[in-house]
């Protein structure tokens, strides 16, 4: 799982950047079981056109840069391509935009996507403190997180209890448990989920600075949860540093 | 390596001899006061190790030899504490590990605090310490206060500062101001201290040292812990998970300000100030969280007395004779997260049985105003034997008249003693229920001013069994 992983981290930061782009930080993120939907990452037109095929039509289509980290802000994400011909199309129109939101935007491909069916939507995250090291934290994600801020935090590694009372501590809990009659969302599949993230990043501490996946789509009790969409901040290691004689630059956002 | 641990921080708590470096006999000096302190205690028999003042100048302070220097000491000198300024801290530090002394309490502040030559002061000393395996506690600190051994380099003088009694409470903090005031406030709330540490700059001794040690300290049921800032968190967190498997922590943290939105990246780090980080460390640790140091101290007392008999769930029965005390109660219990517990069909029949009819039956029950201590009695007999019922809160009103105030506190007392359930009194009022409160703690119940911080102080004993359930 490390092994799979590290190849991936060491080929971004030899490419001098530190800030992984969504399709890298799912390889991360698959190397150690978290589940990521079926995309491939297509770097013409024709790869496009055979993983829509492959993956079957609706799609979603999103633009991979370097330099484009909110891709929503430069529309370089589409949603619900039905046709060959709406792909073809939209491949131009994706292109663009990029063009127009950063000209110097290093694109490395389009990621095909499946489109998935909406569910309770939650946000896992990473971050560093300089006194004890990595948090894990988890909240119910859109308003909940940018208006309310009702999230909740451990240091990692955590336990499965911890991984369980964090889910039922945030105010919104009831959401997930069934508010309203409605059916209780997959909790085992979040702290599945949860308990992942603490081992990636607990085997990886030494590479991983931040992360959020932002966000996550939990289904139905039994169901499970897919990881949406995916950002890892690295950090050289201070070995690498010292080793290379120079500080990587963040080249991107 | 709790062992190791007991063998280093003794002298600190429990001294053959001290040398007092920096004794003086001018009124009011730091050297002076905490001179004043060990004679003080030698005298009444606190203190039965030995005292060296240390002092190039002088031969005698109030009929002690004094010395003149750290190598002229007796060679049984165990513990030193050093009170001269800054400058000449670090060769006193390189005569004391000449010496073969392991065991440093540095008073004098106007190191790391005040900039680069004073970082640079602390290194050395911290050098010297590591290589000659010597524990340094400060510097800039008070110190320790250890009321059983005698042990007392607070330097505000006796005449200014009460000092609390001794009782099973460990108190740490990081601020000396704050612990010298704690100390004065816990005197005159009849709060027992057992031992106070306050480590000021701690280039050596920390938190995580102090729980290690209390974890094998019989004398101490709960530690308390004022916290600014922790160093080294993993091992914090290491420690904290080691002692609250034996015995409460509770901690009171200062700064919640948050400094995590700067500079980040991410959207995880731009909600992850440090005081939801300290929160995070608590809860997974077990230790409970204060809000102010009334909570830290409520808290505590509650540990004191009830560690031997935690609560086995949340739910929570109310015994009143007011009945707006008893509606405070209930509504404190659904803010703090605890359940009102539903009382047995037994329950509620035996109380029927037994209560006039204007006596309401329930949770909360309320004995009304012409109870006597009888009908008290009959409420707490079904309430703990309930087995819907976790933890009982009896809110006394000491007021009114037909209430003997001696029996109901001799069944207090008694029911606290014989029942698995924790008991938690509460009693508002003015100088007369204080009197009577006074009573009820020396017999085992602690009591709060009003029920609100009863059933505050019973949630965080709540919170730590769940902890100690699942750990």
């Amino acid at each position: 799982m490390k092994d799979e992983a590290l190849k991936v981290v060491e080929s971004v930061l030899a490419q001098g950047r530190t800030a992984m782009v969504e399709y890298e930080a799912k390889q991360v993120l698959r190397a150690y079981g978290l589940p990521v939907p079926n995309e491939k990452l297509a770097k013409t037109l024709d790869e496009a056109l055979k993983y829509a095929e492959e993956i079957g039509y609706p799609v979603a289509m999103k633009l991979m840069s370097p330099q484009i980290l909110h891709k929503s802000d430069a529309k370089v994400v589409l949603l619900n391509i039905k046709t060959p011909e709406e792909l073809r199309e939209k491949w131009g129109e994706i292109h663009e935009n990029a063009r127009k939101y950063r000209p110097d935007a290093e694109i490395l491909g389009v990621l095909i996507a499946p489109m998935l069916k909406p569910g309770r939507e939650v946000i896992i995250g990473v971050t560093e403190d300089p006194q004890f090291g990595h948090a894990l934290m988890f909240g119910l994600g859109g308003i909940f997180v940018e208006v309310l801020k009702d999230v909740t935090f451990r240091i990692i590694p955590i336990s499965e209890r911890d991984a369980e009372k964090m889910i039922r501590e945030i105010k919104g809990y009831p959401i997930l448990a069934g508010a309203r009659g409605e059916e209780p969302a997959d909790i085992d599949a979040i702290v599945e989920l949860l308990m992942k993230v603490s081992e990636l990043v607990d085997e990886l501490k030494d590479y991983i600075k931040e992360m959020d996946l932002n966000p996550v789509f939990v289904y139905e009790k039994g169901r499970g949860a897919v990881v949406v969409d995916a950002r890892i901040i690295l950090k050289v290691p201070e070995e690498r540093e010292r080793e290379i004689g120079q500080s990587y630059r963040e080249k991107c956002a | 390596m709790g062992e190791k641990i007991v063998e280093e921080l003794r002298p600190f708590f429990d001294p053959k001899a001290v040398a007092l470096i920096g004794a003086t006999n001018k009124r009011g000096k730091v050297g002076n006061v905490i001179f004043e302190n060990f004679k003080r205690n030698r005298e009444n028999g606190s203190f039965r190790g030995k005292l060296y003042p240390v002092n190039p100048k002088l031969d005698e302070i109030e009929g002690y030899r004094v010395y003149h220097s750290v190598e002229e000491l007796p060679d049984d000198t165990d513990l030193a504490v050093i009170a001269i300024p800054a400058k000449f801290v670090p060769a006193t530090m390189r005569d004391i590990a000449g010496k073969g002394i392991k065991a440093v309490i540095i008073i004098t502040g106007g190191f790391g605090e005040l900039g680069e030559e004073g970082k640079r002061m602390e290194r050395e000393i911290y050098e010297i310490a590591k290589a000659n395996g010597i524990r340094v506690i400060g510097p800039n600190c008070v110190g320790v206060y250890a009321p059983d051994t005698g042990v007392d380099t607070v330097f505000l003088p006796d005449e200014k500062m009460d000092r609390p009694k001794s009782g099973p409470i460990a108190f740490v903090s990081q601020s000396g101001a704050f612990a010298a005031a704690m100390l004065d406030w816990a005197a005159g709330e009849d709060i027992g201290i057992g031992k106070m540490v306050s480590y000021g700059n701690k280039i050596d001794v920390d938190d995580a040292d102090l729980m290690d040690y209390f974890i094998h300290d019989d004398g101490i049921n709960v530690v308390t812990f004022y916290i600014e800032g922790v160093k080294d968190g993993r091992k914090f967190i290491e420690a904290a998970k080691r002692i609250t498997r034996v015995k409460p922590v509770v901690a009171l943290k200062a700064g919640r300000t948050e400094y995590g939105a700067k500079a980040a990246s991410s959207h995880t780090g731009s909600l992850a100030g440090q005081d939801v980080i300290y929160d995070a460390v608590f809860k997974q640790t077990g230790i409970i969280r204060a809000d102010d140091f009334e909570h830290m101290f409520d808290l505590a007392k509650a540990f004191a007395r009830l560690k031997g008999k935690l609560p086995k769930g949340d739910r929570i029965g109310i015994i009143t004779d007011g009945g707006g005390a008893g509606v405070m109660a209930s509504d404190a219990v659904a803010r703090f997260g605890l359940k009102m517990a539903e009382l047995s069909e037994e329950s509620r029949r035996f109380l029927k049985e037994h209560f006039p009819p204007h006596a309401v039956v329930g949770n909360p029950t309320d004995v009304v105003g012409d109870t006597d201590a009888e009908r008290y009695r009959l409420a707490i007999e079904a309430f703990v034997n309930d087995p819907n019922v976790d933890a009982v809160v009896v809110i006394v009103l000491f007021q009114v008249p037909l209430l003997e105030d001696e029996k109901i506190i001799d069944i207090l007392a008694d029911y606290q003693e014989r029942s698995g359930k924790p008991i938690v009194a509460v009693a508002m009022g003015g100088r007369k229920t204080e009197h009577y409160a006074k009573m009820l703690e020396e017999r085992g119940v602690p009591v709060y001013p009003t029920p609100e911080r009863g059933v505050r102080a019973l949630a965080g004993l709540v919170r730590y069994a769940e902890y100690l359930r699942k750990a």
